[in-house]
């Protein structure tokens, strides 16, 4: 049976189940209250969209379309939700094969494409516990890595900013220990440096626990968040051990208002919605994705990814990113400025794909990429059978080269160091979408409110218990 | 969680990143700086044949003709070119003038050529996917004709390099495979004792992570294995009982730094082989910066190497090697310094104490063994590839500039 037959029929089965949990009478207690019930939740999505990317390569521009992001997520929680699984499984290792068209995008054997990602996106499950007014938890499995921000396909645009690899670490296994105390949340983790080598790859057993990372997190009031963290990570980009090992810095601050009658995540819990008061025993009682206050999502951060060779650093890469997001009544407004560094390397006849891994320590050189970006969407149908948010994304892109001289030339190469990229699509949601990523167990964050494209806040979920 | 803490909190934060951007705005690159301006005496240039369109990669030198390969992919305001040609050179004057190309298909990089001894067959390393070697027949040099092309499951995603050298009569070419395609690097041995029909008869994983390149002289292998630095096998001249299909290892050292990419054994003029010259490859900017020492390996013993000395250039890093043995030269292509001339007679492991590093190593340069330096003044960047020792001159392939003709003697 051909792949995507398989994963069509794993998504219409999703589909089937996150609708008939969506009927109030399944309606379950969510984890309002501590019990030893199973509780679960589930969704899927997809994004179809079309790319113009003018221009892409040697002076001429492309036109493609893509399903992207296809993914299927659930969650599995018990004991009060102290044990809890979180999963992802993403399907662009089907759809995406190509890449994405993502111009100055670069990362796992792509380049000014984004690369599709692992079909087990996540699988981890963790242990919470409480004492006093502490919450701790163990956290083991694939996942997000607890360093830097919130994985792209969580924040408000289809398009990934280009500093995915300096801002975030996906995709490994791992072991997490979280510890929550009033506003201070401290994670650390041990996880496998190797970056995925395919989309059906698996972590290296020769690489596991090789690499860590650790993250501190104050979250002063439920709308707000910073964070500071570093990792360490051994030879990401030659899998068998050996290359160059990366230094990482980020540090962000991330502002989400609370609609109203949200309840911010419970230590040791993971973040639910609920309505003050009630049981919600009805998707009345929680807020739909069109609510009629307003909402606002701001994100700013700097992150720095630097190589090193036994101990020397020879190239550093940085960025500094800020969007933000509005949305009332359904329609949503989204900017995005960012400027990064990335490496040049050598290509292979696939103008879009570089060797991986690398057959030496060298580069072409480094380009400096700023990039800003503009969203519209607007939640055009939402039913039990899931949300359909249309949305338009344009991007301007300008590419400079930084080494002089440059075995890179950003205005031969692609025609033009001035690039513009448009975007038309429609995301498609049903059931209960992961708004957060790598906050697990006592790590749990705000999970409400801003969310993927065209997705409805988490209150509007596909949830049941046993 | 007071109120006041709730305020400032953001604006702290903010402060942290502010602080943060100005950390970006002051560090945005890391690079050596560049080589100081040579103290040995410079290399007279005879002329410059110039490849404004590609990247130069490897040379060969033969007789009055010179083949160059292409690298990786090169943007100009003319366009965008692939390393896919093989130019052919008429080297007989002061400047190489280019006669000739030939475009190899499916291929990106062309980064190994040589010619074999008999002057019969010239030998061509492609990358990436599939890898493979090209071998053109050299009835005329000036237009090399195809013969075969070598390309199997072992030689994906790419050949790194390919030596083409003779062990007990026949002739054979040793390729070093690059990694990927979850495959690790190897070495693969082909028969060209039939050029038409060419024949493996060998592969091992090896290198960590790399198998760069390979040195074979009188039935000895030694191998360039990056982090693992060298070994040293015996296919047939090591009186171990090795052969080219089944190599015993003889010995192995770690040179300092790792990253090893190419070897030169030198047999002097009175018949030592006491040292093998050891390139090391470290990270560069292709164009503006390169790290790398030459080290200095003690073979006589080939159970037990050990690194005695090495040459360092701040600020540039080494690359293919070439020697006029009978003189006692070693020339050095050094990337963004041009090339260096070293002597190389004598004891290069023994010295007095000012001129040793701290880890006991002798400095070439603290020796005064740098006889000269050839293409640091210019007046433009170079960065050169692969140099080679032909007579009185010796030829340098620079990735940005083409073909140098050099004089040896300063």
């Amino acid at each position: 049976m051909p792949r995507g037959a398989l994963a069509a029929i794993c998504v219409a089965g999703v589909i089937a189940s996150a609708a008939r949990a969506q009927e109030p009478t399944q309606r379950p207690m969510g984890g309002a209250k501590p019990d030893s019930s199973l509780q679960w939740t589930l969704g899927a999505q997809a994004i179809g969209v079309v790319t113009r990317a003018s221009p892409a390569h040697a002076n001429r521009a492309l036109t493609e379309g893509y399903l992207t992001q296809p993914m299927v997520m659930g969650s599995l929680t018990t004991a009060g939700g102290r044990i809890a699984v979180e999963a992802m499984l993403d399907f662009e290792g089907i759809t995406l094969e190509r890449g994405e068209l993502d111009a100055g995008m670069s990362g796992e054997g792509y380049i000014d494409r984004r690369h599709p990602h692992t079909y087990l996106h996540e699988l981890v499950a963790s242990v919470s516990g409480t004492e006093s007014e502490t919450a701790y938890s163990l956290a083991f499995g694939k996942g997000f890595v607890p360093y830097g921000s919130d994985d792209p396909m969580v924040r408000p645009f289809e398009k990934y900013p280009i500093n995915h690899h300096i801002s975030q670490i996906v995709e490994r296994l791992l072991a997490t220990a979280a510890v929550r105390r009033g506003p201070v949340l401290v994670e650390a983790a041990r996880f496998n440096g190797d970056e995925p080598e395919s989309p059906s790859d698996l972590p290296n057993r020769n690489r596991l626990w090789d690499s860590w990372a650790g993250r501190a997190t104050l979250l002063p009031t439920p709308e707000l968040e910073m964070q500071a963290s570093t990792a360490r990570v051994k030879s990401p980009e030659v899998p068998r051990g050996g290359g160059l090992d990366q230094r990482k810095l980020s540090v962000s601050l991330r502002y989400e208002s609370v609609p109203a009658g949200v309840m911010p995540p419970m230590p040791g819990m993971p973040g639910m919605s609920m309505s003050a008061g009630s049981d919600m025993d009805s998707n009345d009682s929680a807020p739909s994705g069109k609510l009629v206050e307003w909402q606002q999502y701001l994100l700013v951060e700097w992150g720095r990814s630097s190589d090193y060779d036994a101990g020397s650093r020879v190239f550093s890469y940085s960025s500094m990113l800020a969007e933000g997001e509005v949305r009332h009544m359904g329609v949503a407004f989204a900017a995005r400025l960012e400027r990064t560094e990335r490496p040049e390397e050598e290509r292979l006849a696939n103008p879009f794909r570089t060797p991986r891994p690398p057959p030496d320590f060298s580069i072409l050189g480094r380009t400096r990429w700023d990039i800003a970006t503009a969203r519209l969407s607007a939640i055009a149908h939402e039913s039990r059978f899931g949300t359909l948010t249309p949305f338009i994304e344009v991007a301007r892109q300008h590419a400079t080269a930084l080494a002089t001289p440059s075995g890179f030339d950003p205005r031969a190469f692609y025609g033009s160091d001035r690039m513009w990229s448009f975007s038309v699509g429609v995301a498609y949601t049903i059931g209960m979408i992961h708004k957060r990523t790598g906050g697990y167990g006592a790590a749990a964050r705000n999970m409400t409110g801003m969310a993927m494209p065209g997705t409805v806040p988490m209150s509007a979920v596909s949830e049941g218990s046993h | 969680m007071s109120l006041g803490y709730r305020r400032h909190a953001p604006v702290v934060l903010l402060a942290l990143l502010s602080a943060a951007g100005g950390c970006n705005a002051s560090d945005p690159v890391v690079a050596p700086p560049s080589p100081p301006p040579p103290s040995a005496p410079a290399l007279h240039v005879d002329g410059q044949g110039a490849v404004p369109d590609r990247y130069t990669a490897e040379l060969w030198i033969r007789g009055d003709v010179g083949y160059t390969t292409t690298w990786g992919t090169r943007s100009t305001a003319n366009g965008v070119t692939r390393g896919n040609a093989v130019n052919i050179w008429n080297v007989a004057g002061p400047a190489p003038v280019l006669v000739d190309s030939i475009l190899v298909a499916d291929a990106t990089t062309l980064g190994d050529i040589q010619v074999s001894d008999d002057g019969k067959l010239l030998v061509v390393a492609t990358e990436f996917t599939p890898g493979s070697i090209v071998i053109y027949d050299l009835a005329n040099p000036l237009k090399p004709q195809l013969i075969s092309r070598f390309s199997n499951g072992d030689t994906t995603p790419g050949v790194h390099t390919a030596e083409v050298q003779r062990v007990n009569g026949k002739l054979y070419a040793f390729l070093s495979i690059d990694p990927g395609g979850g495959q690790a690097a190897k070495l693969v041995i082909v028969d060209l004792s039939n050029p038409a029909s060419p024949t493996q008869v060998f592969v091992r994983t090896m290198g960590n992570p790399y198998v760069h390149d390979v040195y074979v002289r009188e039935g000895i292998l030694m191998t360039a294995l990056w982090n693992d630095g060298i070994s040293i096998f015996d296919i047939g001249g090591g009186g171990k009982g090795g052969s080219v299909a089944n190599p015993v290892l003889l010995g192995s050292a770690r040179t300092v730094g790792g990253k090893v990419h190419n070897i030169w054994w030198y047999h002097d003029a009175s018949g030592n082989k006491r040292y093998a010259f050891v390139g090391e490859e470290g990270s560069g900017s292709i164009g503006s910066s390169a790290i790398g020492d030459i080290h200095v390996v003690d073979v006589s013993d080939l159970t037990a190497p050990r690194e005695v000395a090495f040459f360092d250039i701040p600020g540039a890093g080494t690359h293919n090697f070439s020697m006029d043995e009978a003189r006692g030269i070693l020339f050095a292509a050094f990337y963004n310094a041009g090339v260096t001339a070293l002597d190389v007679r004598g004891d290069l492991g023994g010295c007095d104490a000012t001129m040793k590093s701290s880890d006991g190593r002798c400095d070439l340069g603290k020796m005064s063994r740098e006889l000269g330096r050839g293409l640091a003044d210019v007046g433009f960047p170079v960065y050169v590839w692969g140099v080679q020792s032909v007579g009185a001159k010796i030829y340098a392939s620079d990735m940005l500039n083409g073909l140098w003709k050099i004089e040896t003697v300063p």
